[in-house]
């Protein structure tokens, strides 16, 4: 019965590339500025890209630029997919959040 | 290339976004758990699968445990006599095999998958203020979060809406070495074992983290014995608590328990929650405008095991009107066609399942009689599962019932 006990993680081959994990204190930078492609964006994220040309945190591009931390975070996975800015590691990549699991664990009563 | 948001990684956010991202969509998804996360979290489904929603996987290359996961081949039913034994006892076989492959195996695979095949995964638990600006960057944005927070976004569509409270008290835990039911030793199925005026237990096989399994899903009438789990026991207590209700309602199945174990230490699942069909536009304080999908506009009780096969329905539906749009906008009008091209094929899922939450009619009742003596209306309606749109044509009205029953009995 219990023979085919499998480890799913070798289904998909192992990651072919980084996961950009962007917690709140995770710190990205522009490596190599362009004023060019800067120009190019979209007004937000071409706000975002001048602001984290100095090293700085998810948490503190959202306040300081007012745009809420969901924003943030797709348009620092967009920039970061083209190569535009740095995202830096943060150790804990692979940890629980435990706070999402409670929040999870309290979701239940509605399943 | 078209911008597509997808919010929420389960069945239907996943699928959708696999199939866009094969046609070249630049596609986003925002999932509150990392694939880390899902693995580790708890059990969230039965998330059984028919042979024509399992087909929509395979057309899109994400059957990856499809060798693994045990073959469903049938659907049994079984209704308690008041003495113990039962009353029917009878299998339905499938033509096409159904799976449940478990969905922190499933999800977290196939959000690594979908990294691998170059869409963006952006982890954070989006919420209304995230959505005003997004809806501004993207050409669509999808809600596909389940039965979560955002569904406040989309209005209740009372005409569609038979419920207010939730109908069944739920409770599900995964175990390892189950026995096979005597009868069929060497075929799987799905096993329906109805108690009057208690509820339901499901039996279902599947393919979890640790490898083959058994789900015990009872569905517990509100107020009534089943419905005992206010307490939130933890997991050893969960399934010594679902054995002992086993023991008591549905003997024959305890009989298959005497050694199984729980397959892990998040292997349980309680809740409950009130069938319901929303408008499929929400719209955004600004004024943006989202689509909502599966669980979030069509949440139907989990007694005809539809959730996951609707939300594959849904995925295949709304690629379909994503790419036969083109370049046009994919404006409100837009959105209200998606949703109910789906809707064609899924108010019959939903009449069928509000239906089954009632005491059976007479009618009802002679098909499943008639059933344990003609394996063929068994078949009928165990294929069902897997295509409930048959059902309309024999299943509910009285005088179809009578022709279809005439024609398959001898005089
Ligand atoms: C006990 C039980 C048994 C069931 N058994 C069956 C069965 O046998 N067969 C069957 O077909 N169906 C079954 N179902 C139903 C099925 O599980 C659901 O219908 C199906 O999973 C719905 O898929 P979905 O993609 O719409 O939503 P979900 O699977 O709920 O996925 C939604 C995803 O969105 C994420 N999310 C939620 N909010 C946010 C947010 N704000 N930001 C980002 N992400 C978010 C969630 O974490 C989740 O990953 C069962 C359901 C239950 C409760």
């Amino acid at each position: 019965m219990r023979s085919t006990r499998v480890r799913p993680y070798a289904i998909t081959r192992g990651r072919t590339r980084p996961r950009h994990l962007l917690l709140v204190e995770t710190l990205v930078s522009v490596p190599n500025y362009d004023p060019q492609a800067s120009a190019q964006l979209m007004p937000e994220a071409q706000a975002l890209y001048e602001r984290a040309r100095q090293r700085t945190s998810v948490a503190e591009l959202s306040a300081a630029l007012d745009i809420p931390l969901g924003v943030i975070r797709v348009l620092l996975s967009d920039l970061a997919s083209q190569d535009m800015v740095y995202i830096h590691p943060t150790g804990h990549e692979y940890q629980y959040d435990l706070q999402l699991l409670e929040r999870i664990l309290d979701g239940l009563k509605g399943v | 290339m078209r911008k597509v948001l997808i919010v929420g990684a389960g069945q239907a956010g996943l699928q959708l976004a696999l199939g866009l991202v094969g046609h070249d969509y630049d596609v986003t998804v925002m999932s509150a758990r990392t694939p880390e996360e899902i693995r580790g979290g708890r059990v969230m489904s039965t998330q059984c699968m028919f042979g024509p929603a399992l087909q929509h996987e395979r057309d899109l290359g994400l059957n990856l445990w499809e060798a693994q996961a045990p073959r469903v081949e049938g659907i049994g039913l079984s209704v308690a006599a008041p003495d113990g034994g039962r009353a029917l006892d009878w299998l339905g076989r499938l033509d096409a095999y159904a799976q449940s492959v478990d969905q922190r195996v499933k999800m977290a695979g196939w959000l690594e998958l979908l990294e691998d095949r170059g869409a963006k995964v952006v982890y954070h638990g989006v919420t209304t203020s995230d959505l005003d600006p997004l809806t501004g960057l993207y050409d669509l944005v999808v809600i596909a979060a389940g039965k979560g927070e955002l569904v406040q976004l989309f209005d209740r569509d009372p005409g569609r809406s038979p419920y207010r409270t939730p109908q069944r008290v739920l409770s599900v835990v995964y175990v390892h070495g189950m026995e096979p039911r005597p009868e069929h030793p060497d075929l799987r199925a799905v096993r329906f074992n109805a108690v009057p005026g208690v509820g339901e237990l499901f039996v279902i096989p599947a393919h979890t983290l640790s490898g083959d399994c058994d789900i015990l899903f009872f569905e517990g009438l509100p107020g009534g014995p089943l419905d005992c789990w206010d307490d939130r026991p933890d997991p050893a207590e969960h399934l010594d608590r679902t054995l002992s209700l086993m023991r008591r309602y549905v003997p024959w199945e305890h009989d298959r328990c005497r050694a199984v174990e729980l397959t892990d230490d998040r292997a349980t699942l309680v809740g409950s929650y009130a069938p319901v069909v929303r408008r499929p536009v929400g719209v955004l304080p600004a004024g943006g405008r989202v689509l909502g999908m599966a669980d979030v506009v069509v949440a139907n009780d989990p007694l005809t095991g539809q959730g996951s096969n609707n939300a594959a329905k849904c995925a295949a539906s709304y690629l379909d009107s994503v790419l036969a749009r083109g370049d046009e906008p994919f404006d409100e009008e837009w959105m209200h066609g998606a949703f109910e091209a789906y809707w064609e094929y899924a108010r019959h899922v939903t009449f069928w399942t509000n239906a089954m939450l009632q005491p059976p009619p007479e009618h009802v009742m002679r098909i499943f009689g008639t059933a344990a003596r003609v394996p063929a209306v068994a078949d009928r309606f165990a294929n069902a599962f897997g295509d409930p749109t048959d059902l309309e044509k024999w299943f509910f009205d009285p005088a179809l019932t009578d022709r279809y029953l005439a024609s398959v009995t001898p005089a």
